[in-house]
């Protein structure tokens, strides 16, 4: 992107404004437009979407009333939360108080500036592109660390307190993970990794080799521990602490915390894609470069809706862990299995210096083999249990 | 209670933090509320503090009829309100000498045993949610949402039931509501199943309960726990099967007991397993009950000014939390002098402090889920 | 712990986790339970509940005799009825007849009670209001007459209509054997 305002500044559109002024100027206008154009809309409809697969899946209906099938809901929530009273409890820390939501907001925003939609339609390509992506992910620790302490309650210290235990420790075999990626491609830019992989599935990284099999589930795992999403959503487990850190906000500083929660969905899926499901990678059916861009930008989305689904899907299912339990999955379970899958994967390179696209197809065949267990297991509880059926998603 | 004390430990300056958990809060079940001493995760001491919900309903027995008093009888545990019903008519039945007509004893052990699989619904509905899985709590009530309108179809009410009368039954069970339930067995059995497969066999679930709370067998007989919250700890005592009531001697069903299939025997785990199994031994009751319902009255000839003579009378009946027992005393009028409640849920509180030493916060919410507590049957 | 144990847990969570999996997700083809009332209903809701539902109690004051014996039998005292002397008729009548619905246990007892079936349980049950007064149901307006059962059935059309509908109510709601409705056992 820096190569095109360089070229609106040589054709002469800014005269007598200083480069960095120009610089600044435009950054400021992208996150508008992505915040606004992509972002919020994405985190609302996420919203909506989470209560409708939710309420199937508990066998009810979600929100199905704000316009066409309930897919506004998410205005009617925001303008009913601006509507509210501001709420600063009175022994509060107020200036902290009101900071915390935007720290965490800034933390999950800053990641969307690497996040490859296509293969020209990326903020910055930087060179550390994962690397800052896990750092700034860091950030909403410090949020809900100052939301925690500055609610003066005692419940939302402890929703705080272990939060900062949770993302902090699951930090480490989420960037095992994606290191065992980044020996794989060689690079740590988000663009330069998705370019090493192909558009075949056999070609990408998650079937590469046994090793990096296991560490797609790590890394995900371990995302959901980061985003505070169930089974981990220790911090905000409703039936414990009532709401935990997020206790003593109403109106929109508590929306803010879940815009965080439900776009940082988007964000896990977006990484998970580009390590692992080889990104925008599409076959190369036509040479017309907006058509192949609009193509990319389709797939891309496609492929990290599908774990967003997945993690609400997981979130339906599954029952909380406890917090010791938690820190005894992450450091006996998930940090030595990250390191075993971290040397084998340099054994693999090791022994196979250019891949073995004989295994790659046979970890494919193999996921598809898994796939089919699942769905016979599906017509297995749909035979045990002998209910009414009903195909369309909409009611 | 003793002050907070602040304690020194490796140089550290720490104090303990009292919290309360509840009255409102979403998982103590009903209006309940614990003064919790912890360092942050783990409690040192857990002190109920319960009366929140009383209506006194023991007092209002001394002021309405015989008749009169059954519906107050419904909402003394509104989870399982047949069974109050019925442990009231018993014991005016036993004052007055009332023989029951033989349907009308058969159509109570069917609305009792559907009562007992609504409630038990309920309650690892709760317990699944209290741990964090929401949509077995959902499935739960979709089973319940038919029970209910079976209810509706013999009774006319979907949760206070007014049923069970003195000397028999309120109205019949008729042919169609009866082709009605089975269909409902037959469609509940495997869904029990799925719910096991879903919520039961998951390792997280099991984990989180393995030995969590364990109550010995010493503790259990000496805080007088009853219902599942006994059994889950071995020992087989069901007032169904050993002070046999009703047409129950007449049926064939087992008593589930806990056995310590995952960690100890006598932890949380094992009380949801045995109520877990009592939903699939009641859906057996009511099979056999519907092929041996008797022709007849539903109901014997009881006056309408019901006067027991003078005396007292105590009965017992095995309810979804345990012995439910009331204690009537009449003097000879209309009015009863005396009415008791004893409920399961009650003592259950009593043993809440002693398990809750050295847990962590998140498993004393798995324990009042696990010792199926009832805000109504506490407090009364 | 020991090496079997630990891979046994791990394939524990994997296979508890993919078979709750496979719940929910069949759960996506299946009808949700949820009855969108009141638009989205083929019929209104209060004719689909069973007969014996126990909804709102209603009174008809034409075949009410008098005789307080729902007003004795309830539990909880939320029936008034004021009964006094007409000067002029020499008749007695009716001065009020209230219901309140909020305190009313719906239990039926009264509906049993009644020797013509003249207070019933409706199928109503949206009863709410905006203001206390408007959970009173006040069935007598102005002063009406007692109603007097004829020996040898009514001869009045309207009214024999009227007590045909209460003694139906009475035979399949306050008979415990369910009256005509379980004849043909």
């Amino acid at each position: 992107m820096q190569s095109y305002i360089d070229q609106l500044i040589q054709d002469g559109y800014f005269t007598g404004v200083p480069r960095e002024v120009v610089y600044a100027i435009a950054m400021v206008l992208v996150a508008f437009i992505v915040l606004s154009v992509f972002v919020a809309p994405l985190a609302g409809v996420t919203s909506w979407l989470e209560r409708r697969v939710w309420a199937r899946m508990q066998s009810r209906i979600g929100p199905n009333r704000v316009g066409p099938q309930g897919i506004l809901q998410w205005l009617a929530d925001g303008i009913k939360n601006l509507l509210k009273e501001d709420l600063i409890p009175s022994a509060a820390d107020s200036k902290l108080f009101s900071l915390a939501p935007y720290v965490v907001f800034v933390g999950f925003l800053c990641t969307f500036v690497v996040v490859p939609f296509g293969s020209t339609l990326i903020v910055a390509d930087l060179d550390i592109g994962i690397l800052y992506v896990l750092a700034v992910t860091s950030l909403v620790v410090v949020g809900i660390l100052m939301a925690g302490w500055a609610s003066n309650n005692k419940w939302s210290l402890l929703g705080g307190m272990r939060s900062a235990a949770q993302i902090v420790s699951y930090e480490i075999p989420a960037g095992l993970s994606v290191l065992t990626i980044v020996f794989l491609a060689g690079t740590l830019s988000m663009q330069g990794i998705i370019k090493s992989q192909g558009w075949a599935p056999w070609d990408w990284y998650l079937f590469n080799n046994p090793f990096t099999f296991a560490a797609f589930f790590l890394y995900f795992t371990a995302a959901l521990a980061e985003g505070n999403r169930t089974p981990f959503d220790i911090p905000e487990a409703e039936s414990e602490l009532v709401a935990g850190y997020v206790t003593e906000y109403s109106g929109m500083r508590f929306l803010f915390f879940f815009f965080a929660e439900w776009g940082n969905l988007y964000v896990i899926g977006a990484v998970a894609t580009t390590l692992f499901l080889g990104g925008w990678q599409v076959p190369p059916v036509t040479d017309d470069a907006i058509l192949l861009g609009v193509l990319q930008f389709i797939v891309f989305f496609l492929k990290a809706y599908l774990w967003v689904f997945i993690a609400m899907w997981v979130r339906a299912t599954l029952p909380r862990v406890r917090v010791d339990q938690l820190m005894a999955l992450c450091w006996k379970y998930m940090v030595p299995l990250s390191f075993l899958c971290l040397l084998g994967t340099i054994c693999w390179m090791l022994a196979f210096p250019n891949g073995n696209q004989i295994f790659s197809v046979a970890m494919f065949v193999l996921g598809l083999l898994i796939l089919a267990y699942f769905l016979k297991r599906v017509l297995f509880q749909i035979r045990h249990a002998r209910p009414e059926l009903y195909f369309k998603p909409h009611i | 209670m003793n002050e907070t004390a602040p304690v020194q430990s490796q140089g550290f300056y720490t104090e303990d933090m009292t919290i309360s958990v509840g009255p409102q809060h979403p998982s103590t079940h009903g209006v309940l509320r614990f003064v919790v001493r912890t360092d942050g995760e783990v409690i040192s001491e857990a002190i109920p503090d319960v009366g929140y919900l009383h209506r006194s309903i023991e007092k209002i027995g001394e002021k309405v009829t015989w008749h009169g008093y059954v519906p107050y009888t419904d909402r003394a545990d509104y989870l399982a309100a047949m069974f109050a019903n019925q442990v009231f008519c018993m014991a005016a039945e036993k004052l007055a000498g009332t023989e029951v007509s033989r349907r009308g004893e058969f159509c109570r052990v069917i609305a009792c045993e559907l009562n007992r699989i609504a409630s038990h619904l309920i309650s690892v509905g709760t317990f699944g949610q209290d741990i964090g899985a929401m949509t077995p709590f959902v499935h739960a009530l979709r089973e319940r949402e038919t029970i209910n309108n079976l209810m509706e179809e013999i009774c006319g009410a979907r949760l206070t039931y007014n049923y069970i009368r003195i000397g028999g039954v309120g109205y019949d069970i008729l042919p169609e509501t009866c082709g009605r339930i089975s269909e409902f067995l037959d469609h509940f059995e495997p869904i029990v199943d799925e719910y096991n497969r879903l919520l039961s066999y998951n390792k997280i679930f099991i984990q989180r309960l393995a030995g969590v709370a364990v109550v010995s067998k010493e503790d259990a007989l000496s805080y007088n726990l009853v219902g599942p919250n006994l059994r889950g700890c071995g020992i087989r005592w069901d007032i169904r099967r050993d002070i046999p009531y009703s047409v129950y001697p007449e049926l064939e069903f087992e008593v589930p007991v806990g056995t310590g299939q995952v960690g100890t025997l006598g932890d949380s785990y094992d009380r949801y397993w045995v109520r877990i199994r009592e939903l699939q031994e009641s859906c057996k009751i009511v099979r056999q009950c519907l092929k041996m319902l008797p022709k007849g009255p539903a109901i014997a000839k009881v006056p309408r000014k019901f006067k027991p003579p003078v005396g007292e009378c105590y009965a017992r009946v095995e309810a979804p939390r345990g012995d439910m027992g009331f204690y009537v005393v009449s003097d000879g009028s209309e009015y009863p002098y005396r009415v008791r409640i004893r409920t399961g849920s009650f003592t259950a509180m009593s043993i809440i402090d002693k398990l809750s030493k050295g847990i962590m916060v998140a498993d004393l919410i798995a324990l009042i889920g696990s010792l199926d507590v009832d805000a109504p049957e506490i407090d009364r | 712990m020991g090496v079997a144990s630990y891979i046994k847990d791990i394939k524990d969570t994997v296979t508890s986790v993919f078979e709750g999996m496979a719940i929910t997700f069949s759960h996506l083809v299946r009808r949700p339970m949820t009855i969108q009332y009141p638009d989205k209903i083929p019929v209104p809701i209060q004719e689909t509940l069973p007969r014996r539902y126990r909804g709102i109690l209603e009174v008809d004051m034409d075949i009410c005799t008098g005789c307080l014996a729902c007003e004795r039998v309830c539990p909880i005292t939320c029936i008034t009825i004021g009964i006094d002397m007409n000067k002029e008729t020499k008749q007695r009548q009716f001065t009020h007849f209230d219901i309140d619905i909020c305190k009313c246990m719906y239990c039926g007892l009264c509906a049993e009670a009644c020797p013509t079936g003249s207070i019933r349980h409706s199928q109503e049950f949206e009863g709410a209001s905006y203001n206390p007064a408007g959970l009173v149901r006040h069935f007598v307006t102005q002063p009406a007459a007692l109603y007097k059962p004829k020996k040898g059935g009514e001869t009045d059309p309207k009214l024999a209509a009227k007590v045909d509908t209460g003694l139906k109510y009475l035979d399949e709601f306050a008979t415990p054997d369910g009256g005509a409705a379980a004849g043909e056992e």
